[in-house]
């Protein structure tokens, strides 16, 4: 390697971490995010609160009430019983009202009709449909002590594979991951090139025995070497602290990352030459980043999405890390998944390599 | 010279919008940005699962077996691959998203009404996909308890009517477009504040400023009102988008939602501000501002994942976050038509917020001054 590209390389990497703060957000940040979030996120839905209204003295509906507050779901709203049970979802007191049948819930049940009405407050709609699903479940094993029929005819046997226990970290971990890779390498390359543009330094480079591609290459290495590092940091932690599995090879889990990597590290550098000032670069770096996170599949399915938007989720490199890191730390990297996202990352690199180099000729010429 | 002179802020407010103006990409982007974020994911983001592909492993082939895949295929969300190989492994190269297996003798049980299983396994490393489909299955239960039974089962003595209030359409859109402007147009609060004031350290340009008789007081206040009127434009557009594309209806008060969005831009901005005086580098300013400000607001404010099923600490722990409080008045505002009463909590920590804000802003700026 030339001489003179290693000691730019160097410096490079001297000043990114020179300071302290950089350093510690560099590194400290993403390993805490990913601690917080892990901990603190679950796609499970808890803590229900929820006000059951029934006649005074009616047992079998404080027996069925107790059934929901032991599931584990719902836990009991605090109200006065003459209260309207509109206002109480209407001023987030609860979640969900549960009207006992007016005369009674065992007697109405021995009528067989018993019919309850569930109230839910909808404003989320997500949540609402989880909570109906619980309060239905609940109820089928109510309605089996009055004598209901088994559920006649076909029933499922189900299984769920790779994440048997559907634990939220197993699932949010790897997206995490990716989006904290995302933001390190996207948005540090294209402000850190821009500012040296904007401070003037960018001449004295320039002057160097370099050529465009190296000048290139000195710039942008020091940012895929960050970015290596902190994936193998968060990637420790995920490991260690959430025993999120890695399944198949680390090899595949470390090219894909590279192969990411560079691919972000050139669209910060097409951004740099885009952008004048700082802000600018960090502006476009955030229009870049808000889209590549929400069509990647970490928090929506992308299949869910409508055509036109999974054209453009097509164009989004995450969403290629997404599946392969879900594929290698889930599922042991099956290699035809592997082998077609790390392709079609590579070729997106290779673009976005290619526009890169070509922008920042022109920028410098 | 002590006290606040309205005039001299005011001209640090107009030095600011020459500022912004002159600039006409990052005035585009910062008034463009939330109003095509929101529209183009209030259209993106459903959560309805459709086109789950799935493979079967029919080692039946009778007639029963045959109806049950017409039943998954008939009701809209499952589309079938007949596969002779293990379906286990489509799933593992993501070709499939689920696996039917029918075991030699279903159609056998099931003609002569004996009951009948079938295997159902599906791909759980994405959860958000894996429980919906779960979802699914009671549904072709009950088709086949009618095709391949003939039965209608009998009504259960308890019954469940659920009604849905405030959205009975279960539209992702109603709970999902106010979410996303906020936290869209807080983090853009957040970082073009960050950034600016960090700019004016970073070029020197702040000792100037302080070196002419303007307060600290009267420096922050007309930097910042020019920023939270263009997010407060800002807000306007994400509203009109609302109501106009989505079609989300508002029941509450404009005048308390309005309240509501002036004093989360004003913890927003000084947020912003207080970043900024931290780090007086752009910089290092960005890298904190999106830290505090992106993922929290994205995945701990209850946008997506219900503060409610967080661990008791984190419950908390939100508090301390001004697009929580901002979810809560906004949802309340549009969908549930919260009055003064119900959004009384909101707006006080939003208010107390933004003050701690604020004040931990304005004495870092002083403590900075004093040589």
């Amino acid at each position: 390697m030339n001489p003179t590209l290693k000691a730019f390389i160097k410096k490079e990497l001297i000043q990114t971490l020179r300071d302290v703060r950089m350093r510690v957000l560099l590194f400290g940040a993403p390993i805490l995010q990913l601690t917080i979030f892990g901990l603190a996120l679950s796609s499970e839905i808890k803590n229900v609160k929820l006000a059951v209204f029934s006649q005074p003295g009616d047992t079998a509906a404080v027996r069925l009430a107790d059934d929901f507050y032991s599931s584990g779901w719902f836990k009991p709203a605090a109200f006065s019983p003459g209260e309207d049970p509109f206002e109480l979802i209407g001023s987030g007191r609860a979640d969900a009202v549960l009207l006992m049948p007016p005369g009674g819930l065992s007697r109405a049940a021995g009528r067989g009709e018993g019919k309850m009405q569930l109230l839910v407050d909808a404003s989320n709609a997500t949540k609402a449909r989880v909570v109906e699903a619980y309060a239905k479940t609940i109820t089928a094993r109510a309605a089996a002590a009055y004598g209901a029929p088994a559920a006649q005819g076909l029933s499922f046997d189900v299984r769920v594979l790779y994440n048997p226990a559907m634990e939220s970290a197993l699932f949010l971990v790897p997206g995490v991951v990716g989006m904290l890779i995302c933001l390190v390498t996207i948005i540090l390359t294209a402000m850190s090139l821009t500012r040296e543009r904007e401070l003037g330094t960018f001449e004295t480079i320039v002057s160097a025995p370099l050529s465009d591609g190296e000048i290139l290459l000195g710039k942008t290495l020091p940012f895929v070497l960050l970015g290596l590092v902190v994936f193998s940091l968060v990637l420790t932690v995920a490991h260690l602290a959430f025993g999120v599995p890695v399944r198949g090879p680390l090899w595949q889990l470390f090219l894909a990352a590279f192969v990411f990597i560079i691919t972000t590290v050139s669209v910060g550098t097409s951004i740099s030459t885009l952008a004048r000032n700082q802000q600018q670069a960090m502006l476009g770096g955030f229009m870049f980043l808000f889209p590549a996170i929400l069509m990647s599949g970490i928090m929506y399915p992308v299949e869910n999405m409508p055509p036109s938007i999974i054209a453009a989720a097509y164009l989004d490199p995450l969403m290629y890390f997404m599946r392969l890191l879900r594929s290698i730390m889930l599922k042991g990297g099956d290699p035809h998944v592997f082998w077609t996202n790390v392709g079609a990352l590579a070729l997106m690199a290779v673009v976005a390599a290619g526009v890169a180099y070509n922008r920042f000729r022109q920028t410098l010429n | 010279m002590t006290g606040f002179d309205l005039h001299r802020a005011w001209s640090v407010a107009r030095k600011e919008v020459m500022h912004i103006l002159r600039d006409p990409f990052t005035l585009a982007l910062a008034l463009g940005l939330p109003v095509m974020l929101v529209t183009f994911f209030g259209y993106a983001i459903d959560f309805e699962v459709r086109d789950i592909k799935v493979a079967v492993a029919d080692r039946d082939s009778g007639p029963a077996a045959r109806r049950l895949k017409e039943i998954f295929s008939a009701s809209g969300y499952f589309r079938l691959l007949e596969t002779d190989g293990n379906p286990v492994e489509m799933l593992d190269s993501r070709r499939a998203d689920a696996a039917l297996f029918i075991e030699p003798g279903f159609s056998r049980d099931a003609l002569a009404g004996r009951p009948a299983r079938a295997q159902f396994v599906l791909d759980g490393s994405d959860n958000s996909k894996g429980a919906v489909m779960m979802g699914y299955l009671p549904g072709i239960q009950r088709a086949a308890a009618l095709r391949l039974y003939g039965s209608e089962p009998a009504p259960a003595p308890l019954r469940l009517e659920t009604r849905f209030l405030f959205n009975p359409e279960l539209n992702s859109r109603w709970f999902m477009v106010p979410g996303l402007g906020a936290i869209i147009i807080g983090l853009l609060a957040i970082l073009l504040t960050a950034m600016t004031v960090a700019r004016e350290w970073e070029n020197g340009s702040m000792e100037l400023l302080l070196s002419t008789p303007v307060r600290p007081l009267e420096i922050i206040i007309g930097k910042l009102a020019p920023y939270g009127l263009l997010v407060l434009t800002g807000v306007f557009f994400v509203y009109l988008s609302a109501r106009l594309v989505f079609g989300v209806p508002f029941l509450g008060s404009h005048l308390l939602f309005l309240l509501a969005c002036l004093l989360f831009i004003t913890a927003a901005l000084s947020q912003g501000l207080f970043i900024s005086v931290v780090t007086r580098q752009q910089q290092v300013a960005m890298q904190v501002g999106i830290i505090s400000g992106l993922l929290p607001s994205m995945l701990l404010s209850g946008f997506i994942f219900p503060v409610e099923s967080m661990p008791p600490f984190f419950q908390y722990f939100t508090m301390l976050l001004p697009p929580r409080w901002f979810i809560v008045a906004a949802r309340g505002s549009f969908l549930k038509g919260a009055g003064a009463a119900e959004l009384a909590v909101p707006l006080l920590a939003l208010a107390g917020l933004s003050l701690l804000l604020l004040t931990l802003a304005l004495k870092k700026f002083k403590t900075d001054l004093e040589p």
